[in-house]
């Protein structure tokens, strides 16, 4: 039994296509984690991020059955995580109601929504064509799956870096961390806390929505209300397991990203577990790592709080 | 920024009339009326509630009047908010509220202005102003880890950099020591004089009113009772007019930092009952070569402390703020571990680094920051009363909730805590009530070592002579208190003994007959040179 075991996980590791599934899922998670991360610094925790990325997958998949395009397809994809975060943001942080209310009654309506557009349009989509870097994507077992990919997958290259540069190097994001540590001092400091925060719910939403469009035009090329599957939530995960670092949340992407790919490859080389049990695993790391890092780390010191102007 | 509106001085900078505001039915300012002219320095004195604060909130753009009218430089203005207020020249440096802890000195500096980031041009400005004004500081430190008053550096840094022309100071001086002080007033006084800026300093202290202003407001209760150029102003009558009555406790004397030496002569613990306390020859605290590392670096926090605390003495701790006094407090408090050393309570050595240990030990804490680790002020009242120690009203775990009401009610009959019953949420409550419900809360554990940090920080007149007096009747009773003050008045007036801390050591012992402002600012400051 342990022997077999092992050689499973030989199997698993050695297989090309477990770190090709993996780099699928992890661009999935990073784009949808470095919006998270974007917003969660300024202090608001989007869990609609769930729902921002079934709403991307399904504009995108709108956007390629009008235009014929995969450009238009990841615009319409970003368009779409955009108009969650709107309604998110206007509700939760002008009108002020319950940030996590709105985030769980928006991801469920967003599943019915787009499911039952789904059916009234049938969206017709297919996949991007797969941009190989030379001699990189000779690389022995990660070389597909880091510089063969689908090129939509390429421009996480750019974002992650650029959310980095704005968050520590623009006024825009010190302004957004003070909003996230302490919003009685930016506000004071004649910062507008509850703009900054939408601001930041938007950004997430035009990354989450990119991301819903790029598994779509990257793996399954057709929509299904079911696609994203909690995704969303190993992303906002993905932040706490980072310590709220931009490197630490893409080191937690690729982490679950892993697990899930592991589950899937050991499925794919006909091993035969319980499948139940076996797609509870990327969950089961999900919590185990988190258990073991959520509390060596600081949050924002104001994440998730509210902020009215005038009290305390 | 419009620095050239206003050059003519005969044109006020600034012109408040008949400003209104009220809260609930609570009138914070009632048609108060303040002019301001620039290169001058105008005083605004006044007890803590008496509408100072909300005035300058609205000069400020954080509070909308509900009535009256603003000019500056002439012209009618509306202040919606911290931004517009900075866009027509007015700058404060707040008492609270302004920096964020876990951004460095820098990023908070450049926090509310506008145009693209540009650190090293920022940090490049931190210094020029740090040296212009002698205000040292570390562009690159995290303002978290500053003490207050370094705090209090970064935050008129931050004020000077938008070059104001209107500038408010909100109670400088209250984290600041004498001499920190000194050197905040003569650091206005160039301001104003060579840099043609109007300046309000907010005070509630009588001497450094009279020090460092040109002319003076004095409001009490929402209302300007009386305003008069300094030189035409003395103590007593500024005292009266604060209080609206005649001014002689010593506590008053403190809460206005009045510092004379021939007016302190004639009060002194030998008047009233401090005589009649009795201390015991065995120490029931003993500090013994106690260090303490910080976290980073390794800095020592405290170096090889050794103190002993006697049953019914009052021991003050005097130091430049940031010498260590905080951390000895935090030791006390089991919040901080030690590196050697041990702290030895009625001869059993305390389990350092173990929540509650000391608590358990019988040390009760006053802490320095009533709102960071004194009360939860979203509680009531009841519950700040007993959280410490729930047992007492808890049956199986379980509060009972008559006890609860009955046993609050009776310490705040016995405190006299200004409330509107056990179930007020505390922040409905003053700050010297909050400071009473500590005060109750700690001494209903029944501690045999009282440490007192900072005790009257904030607090008004009335305020500080209660908390006054019963430290001095919690020694009478046989406690040991050891009082951690940046008030030199304060430590003098109450202590038997005072150590001086300088660098996490203590680098002076003196009995209460030989301290005076002289000898201890002497060991304050001697060892820092």
């Amino acid at each position: 039994m342990l022997i077999d075991f092992f050689s499973a996980v030989g199997d698993v590791l050695s297989s090309e296509s477990t770190y090709i599934n993996g780099a699928l899922f992890a661009a999935l998670l990073a784009f949808a984690a470095t919006g998270e991360w974007v917003a969660e610094r300024s202090g608001t925790l989007n869990i609609s991020v769930e729902g921002m990325l079934l709403s991307g997958a399904f504009a995108g998949a709108l956007g390629y059955h009008l235009a014929d395009s995969v450009v238009v397809g990841l615009v319409f994809g970003a368009f779409g995580g955009l108009i969650i975060a709107v309604v998110q943001a206007q509700m939760s942080h002008r009108l002020t109601a319950d940030q996590f209310v709105v985030g769980l009654t928006l991801n469920i309506l967003i599943v019915g929504l787009t499911g039952f557009l789904d059916r009234e349009i049938d969206p017709r989509a297919d996949r991007a064509s797969t941009v190989e870097i030379p001699v990189l994507v000779d690389i022995p077992l990660f070389g597909q799956a880091l510089f063969g990919e689908p090129w939509p997958f390429y421009l996480l290259y750019g974002l992650v870096p650029l959310s980095w540069w704005l968050v520590y190097r623009t006024r825009w994001g010190l302004e957004l961390r003070a909003a996230g540590e302490n919003p009685q001092s930016a506000d004071v400091s004649g910062i507008d806390v509850n703009l900054r925060r939408r601001q930041s719910i938007y950004y997430a939403g035009l990354t989450s929505g990119l991301g819903g469009a790029y598994f779509l035009f990257a793996q399954i090329a057709a929509f299904d209300d079911s696609i994203i599957r909690g995704q969303g939530f190993i992303a906002i995960a993905a932040v706490i397991f980072g310590g709220w670092t931009l490197w630490g949340t893409m080191g937690g992407c690729v982490v679950f990203a892993g697990a899930l790919s592991f589950q899937l490859s050991l499925q794919g080389l006909g091993y035969e577990l319980n499948t139940e049990l076996l797609q509870a695993l990327p969950y089961l790391v999900t919590i185990g790592t988190m258990a073991i890092f959520a509390r060596r780390v600081r949050s924002p010191a104001a994440l998730a709080q509210p902020f009215i102007r005038g009290l305390k | 920024m419009t620095g050239t509106g206003g050059s003519d001085p005969s044109v006020p900078a600034v012109q408040l009339t008949g400003i209104t505001k009220r809260f609930g039915g609570i009138v914070a300012c009632d048609q108060v009326d303040l002019t301001l002219y620039r290169g001058l320095v105008h005083g605004i004195l006044g007890e803590n509630g008496a509408g100072k604060s909300t005035l300058m909130k609205v000069l400020i753009g954080l509070v909308l009047p509900d009535e009256g009218s603003i000019l500056i430089d002439g012209q009618p203005r509306t202040i919606h908010d911290p931004l517009a207020a900075a866009a027509l020249g007015i700058g404060m440096v707040h008492q609270h509220f302004s920096l964020v802890d876990q951004l460095s000195v820098w990023e908070n500096v450049a926090l509310g202005e506008a145009g693209k980031l540009d650190s090293s041009g920022v940090r490049r400005r931190v210094a020029a102003i740090s040296e212009q004004y002698g205000l040292d500081i570390d562009p690159e430190a995290q303002v978290g880890t500053l003490t207050a008053g370094l705090r209090q550096r970064v935050e008129i840094i931050k004020c000077l950099r938008r070059d104001p022309h209107i500038l408010v100071f909100d109670e400088p001086t209250s984290v600041l020591t004498p001499e920190e002080s000194e050197q905040l007033f003569s650091t206005l006084r160039e301001v104003v004089a060579a840099e043609n800026r109007a300046v309000v300093l907010v005070s509630h202290k009588l001497d450094e009113v009279l020090h460092a202003t040109d002319e003076i407001t004095i409001m009490r209760q929402g209302r300007v009772v009386d305003r008069r150029p300094t030189t035409d102003a003395d103590a007593r009558s500024l005292a009266r007019a604060m209080v609206g009555r005649e001014v002689s406790l010593r506590s008053e004397r403190a809460a206005f930092g009045l510092t004379e030496i021939e007016e302190a002569a004639d009060v002194g613990p030998e008047d009233g009952q401090a005589a009649e306390t009795v201390i015991s020859d065995e120490p029931v605290l003993r500090i013994e070569g106690v260090t303490v590392r910080g976290r980073r670096g390794g800095a020592r926090l405290l170096d090889d402390i050794s103190l002993d605390l006697r049953a019914g003495e009052i021991v003050g701790v005097a130091g430049v703020e940031g010498n260590g006094q905080r951390t000895l407090g935090d030791l006390l408090s089991s919040l901080v571990p030690l590196d050697s050393g041990q702290v030895v309570v009625n001869d059993s050595v305390v389990r350092t680094g173990a929540p509650g240990a000391m608590a358990k030990a019988g040390i009760g804490v006053i802490p320095e920051d009533r709102h960071d680790s004194g009360v939860v002020l979203d509680m009531t009242v009841a519950e700040n009363l007993l959280m410490v120690d729930p047992h007492r009203v808890a049956r199986h775990g379980v509060m009972d909730k008559g006890q609860v009401t009955e046993a609050a009610q009776q310490m705040i009959e016995e405190f006299d805590i200004g409330c509107s019953g056990p179930d007020a949420p505390l922040w409905s409550l003053s700050g010297g009530n909050q400071q009473r419900v500590v005060l109750a809360r700690e001494l209903a554990a029944d501690p045999d070592v009282l440490v007192a940090a900072q005790p009257t920080r904030g607090l008004d007149v009335g305020a500080i002579e209660y908390m006054t007096d019963r430290l001095r009747q919690t020694a009478v009773d046989g406690v040991a208190v050891l009082l951690i003050s940046s008030e030199l008045e304060e430590i003098l007036e109450l202590s038997d003994r005072i150590v001086v801390m300088s660098r996490g050591r203590i680098v002076g012992e003196l009995s209460h007959d030989d301290a005076n402002l002289e000898t201890l600012g002497l060991l304050m400051g001697g060892s820092e040179a």
